[in-house]
């Protein structure tokens, strides 16, 4: 036989979470439609940075690659010629492809890349129909050009040799002397 | 890297000497350098410029250890440097002795802090640029920086910094900022290669690897330096940022561009072989590989590459793609309509295809119209190979090379024709070898053995080798080799001449073909009057040896040549044809095969690229190249150097089962279609141990010339193939290509003269069959004889001349 | 022209094909395919605060014949493919299948034997879903995706004409590792 409690508050208390709620914030994210902001080390898909006059910061060293658990990603390097550079020093990364269906976001490339070439941004919103199309290419992975960068091949424009580059001791840009 | 067992063995106990290590004892031979000793212990002491294979020479005091000498009282002194400083020494250039006491880094913290110190003055002028450097990954400075060194650099000023990377050759980087000065190139081109056309020049913090200006580093044997250099300051033009070492899978292989069978390592990625390195096999090749073996590879994906089976579509007479099943098909009624059929195959072949081959000839078509010999060729030759060279397993080897005191080459040039048999000798040679050569002038192999030159011209290499019988400087006995070459063949008497030399000297002979394939092709039977295994055609007792195993019968009668062959399809007595890698350029008279191949009614191609022959054929089936198949190359010394699939997601057929897909389809299969399968029928077959053919006595007065002087105002031609030049199999290496020697006709002084031209002007030189145009160069030739190589830049002397080694040639100067 | 300019205003027109598509993609069942640690993302999604109710797909059905779309959320076994071709067999069409992370999509890190490498090797996949484990808003993006491409479907020999297209240019097309550049 069921207790007074039993038989008349306890189905009234189980409505009391109800009704609580209904006086509380709603919690739901409206995400299509309201993109709530990322934590801003959220690893999501990869960019290959540049130099701020638009030569490619990779190397094509592999080490992403080889840093790689799941063997998501393929480079292959090539030598920089004077008529035609994508890259301060010898080398550039001529294939650049990253699998999204293998890569699983972790950051050892980042970690590994000696240039900081590769870094990741926030973007998040990859999914596709079919397997091809998401395999990333070099130009599906670099940054965009901003102002005052140059589409490469191009000279170095911002210091004689690699070194100047990688240290950092920059020439200043032509435009911005000019302006 | 280690002092081998054997020669350990080989040394009484009393010329041991016993040192302690780290607190180890270990006895060792006399003479042994305390490096070795260390390793001995499983200590290993860090090193760049200590290399096994080549003289010690201390150059990078990489390798410092603490020492301790028993001073006369028998107590351990250590070796002291300035008052109370400890000195320690390089463990590199000292030979161990009687109680000496070594500490290594692991035991001795003054050993320790030396290594660093050397490792931290090496690394103040290098670029540490090891994520671009092809190295990175596989460097001995950076896994030894990491091992040995310190974990911070004190060194903040500016490097020194040099132009790089500049060629020292066509396929040779150097980036000077990365050399450590181990001198380890200089060393290999001075005391193995012989080219010493690079050295180190200048002082100080400018001290560099540099060539000689006028002279470039031209040498067959320059990868070996890009191999051994233990930084990335040599590096390989070809691999020149290719890949990175963690992301190639490496397999162990064989090489397939001359019969020395060398050791390689090929490393593929994703499909693609994109770089072969030198194997390390003590017995063949040491650690040593041509640059051919090395670079050469690419031939096996170029754009001609063949994919799908071809068959000739009946009604618009084109090829067109077609199945396997349908190709088998095609391919077996055309034969069997074709009537009497011959099988030409190259000398590319493994041991396991030429095998196939043979037995598809005897088998599935019924004849012994077989011939592998897609060059000049005899009936000479062939009972030669029969009696001497055919199932005699394991004969002269690389190691017999450096016991013995003479060796006579006679027909063969090894720096172009056998590259590591060449260093071989050279070895030898520098022990105290004596090389002694039939040829028409002093080559700079020979040079570089310095051997000397018994001048023949081309022809009368028979008469030499008679005399060398009789010859009391020679003095060829039971201890000397005589090595011969393939080029004899064209020469009648020279063969008899030389098993007749061995017999009466009891001098070792060992026959040298230039091909992968060729002593395999013997071995297989690839010859008309031969049966696997060296068993004659025309001895019942063998044809029922065979017989057991293959379960039929074979036929008795000699089958034709390739020359044979050839002629009997353009009088239309043989109707069908198989030809597998034979390109008409490379026999003796390409125009006849052409036409063999047109006349033909039904021709069938096995092939890995697109030729002459395949453009003519009714069934063209793509077969696997080396690095596809399994297999099995036979080297000169009768050695088996088995090999596996290298890229093993390949599904390219070797030969052996296309042709098992047609006498299938024939109604008479083969038995095997798989390598395993057929190497196993091969060991089950065995050798033959029954009679011989006799060794061939033609006589050598019958058919030369009787002098060396010129017939009429003709010179005589002398010729082979240099060892980088136009071959189909380097298709591709345009680096490799590029290091090759340039085609330069050489004559002799005295001609020079006659002819009223300056060396290095253009010259014509004017064959039965036509005439090529190019440079013409001194050498010591006797008077009438012209040198050409037979397949360089562009000029091909069979097809352009039509003309043989001993033909005889007109040459004029003055041309444009 | 033709009946629009006839009909009385307020009367939209469309096409059976817009109509169905819209009611199908408007109550769109999930058969839940929990199989790793995607489906804790995936519970997260049907949960209140990314709440897939929004789009009408609140009720993840346990039985495969009530259900539109298998969300394949996890790596596959080898010893889970037949049964998953089984669920995938017992839905009733039209059904949907979205490859939820990556390993579901095409093995992801887990590149051997024992793992399917790509759900597609079992399954027809409509949508692939990178991640490891994607994000709940990365599957409601992929679900809208999906919605798209729903909304868009044909209807009867429509269908079938596209099924034979499909089928033809699937048969045609190369190998996945010859696909695109080098990688697989």
């Amino acid at each position: 036989m069921p207790t007074l409690k039993e038989q008349f508050w306890d189905p009234v208390a189980g409505f009391g979470v109800t009704f609580r709620t209904m006086f509380k914030k709603v919690v739901t994210e409206q995400y299509p439609f309201e993109k709530k902001p990322t934590a801003p080390r959220f690893h999501g898909r990869h960019q290959l940075n540049r130099w701020p006059d638009g030569l490619e910061k990779c190397i094509g060293c592999e080490l992403c690659a080889w840093a790689c658990p799941a063997d998501a990603i393929y480079v292959e390097g090539a030598s920089n010629t004077e008529d035609e550079r994508y890259s301060p020093g010898e080398r550039y990364g001529r294939v650049y492809q990253i699998n999204y269906l293998r890569c699983i976001l972790c950051g050892l490339c980042i970690e590994a890349c000696p240039t900081r070439a590769l870094t990741m941004t926030n973007e998040y919103e990859l999914a596709d129909d079919n397997r091809a199309d998401l395999i990333y290419e070099k130009q599906d992975l670099l940054a965009p050009l901003l102002p005052g960068m140059e589409q490469p091949p191009h000279a170095m424009l911002l210091g004689d040799d690699e070194g100047d580059y990688y240290r950092g001791s920059f020439r200043p840009a032509k435009n911005e002397s000019e302006a | 890297m280690t002092v081998t067992s054997k020669e350990g063995q080989e040394v009484a106990k009393a010329d041991l000497v016993t040192l302690t290590i780290d607190g180890v004892e270990v006895s060792v031979p006399k003479g042994t350098l305390v490096i070795r000793a260390a390793e001995q212990i499983g200590v290993q002491i860090p090193r760049f410029c200590d290399h096994p294979l080549l003289a010690p020479v201390g150059a990078c005091r990489q390798c410092l250890v603490e020492v301790a000498l028993p001073g006369p009282d028998g107590e351990p002194r250590t070796m002291m440097g300035p008052p109370g400083r400890v000195k320690p020494q390089a463990s590199c250039t000292l030979t161990a002795s009687e109680g000496m006491v070594v500490n290594t880094q692991i035991s001795s913290p003054i050993a320790d802090k030396a290594q660093q110190g050397v490792m931290e003055a090496l690394l103040i002028n290098h670029p540490l640029d090891c994520p671009v450097c092809d190295k990175g990954g596989e460097c001995p400075l950076q896994n030894q920086a990491m091992s040995n060194g310190r974990g911070e650099t004190r060194f903040v000023e500016t490097k020194r910094t040099f132009p790089k990377p500049i060629n020292i050759s066509a396929q040779v980087l150097l980036d000077r900022e990365r050399c450590v000065l181990c001198a380890r190139c200089t060393r290999f081109s001075e005391q193995i290669a012989g080219d010493p056309f690079i050295a180190l020049i200048e002082r100080g913090a400018l001290q560099q690897v540099g060539i000689y200006e006028k002279e470039p580093f031209e040498s067959y044997f320059s990868g070996n330096t890009i191999q051994i250099c233990p930084v990335g300051a040599l590096t390989s033009a070809a691999y020149r940022f290719r890949a990175r070492p963690f992301d190639l899978v490496s397999t162990p292989s064989v090489a397939e561009h001359d019969a020395c069978g060398s050791a390689i390592r090929v490393d593929h990625r994703r499909g693609k072989v994109v770089r072969r390195l030198s194997g390390e096999d003590p017995a063949v090749n040491e650690e040593w590989i041509t640059d051919k073996d090395r670079f050469g590879f690419t031939y096996a994906r170029q754009d001609d590459r063949l994919t799908h089976p071809m068959v000739r579509d009946e009604e618009t007479g084109e090829l067109r793609t077609a199945s396997w099943p349908e190709a088998f098909v095609v391919a077996a009624r055309g034969l069997q309509a074709a009537g009497a059929t011959g099988v030409l195959t190259g000398g590319r072949l493994t041991l396991e295809d030429a095998y196939a081959y043979s037995k598809f000839a005897r088998v599935a078509l019924g004849t012994n119209d077989v011939d592998f010999r897609a060059r000049a060729h005899s009936a000479e030759e062939e009972a030669f190979l029969a009696s001497t060279v055919a199932g005699t397993g394991l004969g002269v080897t690389f190691e017999d090379l450096e016991k013995v005191g003479t060796v006579v080459l006679a027909g063969l040039e090894p720096e172009d024709e056998a590259g590591t048999l060449f260093l071989r000798l050279r070895k030898a040679a520098r022990k105290g070898l004596k090389v002694v050569s039939i040829a028409p002038f002093t080559s700079r192999g020979l040079a570089k053995m310095h051997g000397t030159l018994i001048r023949t011209a081309p022809g009368d290499e028979a008469a030499a080798l008679e005399a060398l019988a009789h010859d009391g400087e020679v003095a060829l006995d039971a201890g000397g080799i005589l090595l011969i070459g393939e080029r004899l063949a064209a020469v009648p008497g020279a063969l008899s001449a030389a098993a007749a030399l061995a017999g009466t000297t009891g001098a070792r002979l060992a026959w040298v073909p230039r091909r992968a394939g060729d002593r395999g092709a013997v071995d297989a039977g690839l010859l008309p009057s031969l049966l696997p295994g060296g068993r004659p055609v025309d001895d019942a007792a063998a044809r029922v040896d065979l017989g057991t195993v293959w379960g039929t019968t074979v036929g008795h009668e000699p089958g034709r040549d390739a020359a044979g062959i050839v002629a009997a399809a353009i009088a239309g007595e043989i109707g069908g044809l198989v030809v597998g890698g034979v390109d008409p350029d490379d026999t003796a008279d390409p125009a006849a095969t052409r036409a063999a191949i047109g006349a033909a009614s039904f021709v069938v191609s096995l092939e890995l690229r697109a030729t002459d022959v395949t453009q003519a054929a009714d069934v063209v089936l793509p077969v696997a190249a080396a690095a596809e198949k399994a297999g099995t190359f036979v080297t000169w010394e009768g050695r088996q150097r088995p090999f596996g699939k290298v890229l093993v997601e390949s599904h390219a057929l070797p030969d052996l089962r296309v042709l098992a897909g047609i006498a299938d389809e024939l109604g008479t299969p083969l038995g095997f279609k798989t390598v395993e399968a057929a190497r196993a029928e091969l060991s089950e077959l065995g050798g033959w141990d029954g009679d011989r053919v006799a060794a061939p006595t033609v006589s050598t007065g019958s058919t030369t010339r009787e002098s060396s002087t010129t017939d009429g105002d003709g010179l005589r031609l002398a010729t082979w193939k240099q060892m980088i030049d136009d071959a189909s199999m380097l298709d591709g290496d345009d680096y490799l290509r590029a290091t090759g020697r340039a085609a330069v006709a050489l004559v002799s002084a005295g001609t020079l003269a006659g002819l009223g031209v300056e060396a290095g002007a253009n010259v014509t030189v004017t064959g039965p069959g036509g005439s090529a145009t190019l440079p013409v160069g001194v050498a010591d030739l006797a008077d009438g004889v012209v040198w050409l190589p037979a397949g360089s830049d562009g000029i091909n002397v069979n097809r352009d001349l039509g003309a043989t080694a001993g033909a005889t040639v007109s040459v004029e100067g003055g041309a444009a | 022209m033709g009946i629009e300019e006839k009909l009385p205003s307020g009367v939209l027109l469309t096409t059976v094909e817009g109509v169905a598509g819209y009611m199908r993609k408007a109550s769109f069942w999930p058969a839940t395919f929990g199989l790793a640690c995607c489906a804790i993302e995936m519970m997260t999604s049907g949960g209140p605060r990314y709440d897939l109710s929004r789009f009408g797909m609140e009720v993840f059905r346990a039985s495969p014949r009530q259900a539109d779309l298998m969300i394949v959320a996890g790596r596959v076994s080898q010893k889970m493919a037949p049964v998953l071709r089984q669920i995938y067999d017992q839905m009733a069409e039209p059904k949907y299948v979205l490859a939820m992370g990556v390993c579901a999509s095409s093995g992801g890190m887990f590149n051997n034997y024992a793992i399917v490498q790509g759900v597609d090797h079992v399954v027809p996949v409509d949508m692939y879903l990178p991640g490891c484990p994607p994000r709940p808003e990365m599957l409601i993006d992929a679900i809208l995706k999906l919605h798209k491409q729903v909304q868009t479907s044909k209807l009867g020999s429509n269908r079938r004409d596209q099924i034979e297209a499909l089928e033809t240019e699937a048969l045609n097309a190369l190998p996945t590792s010859e696909m695109k550049g080098l990688l697989r």
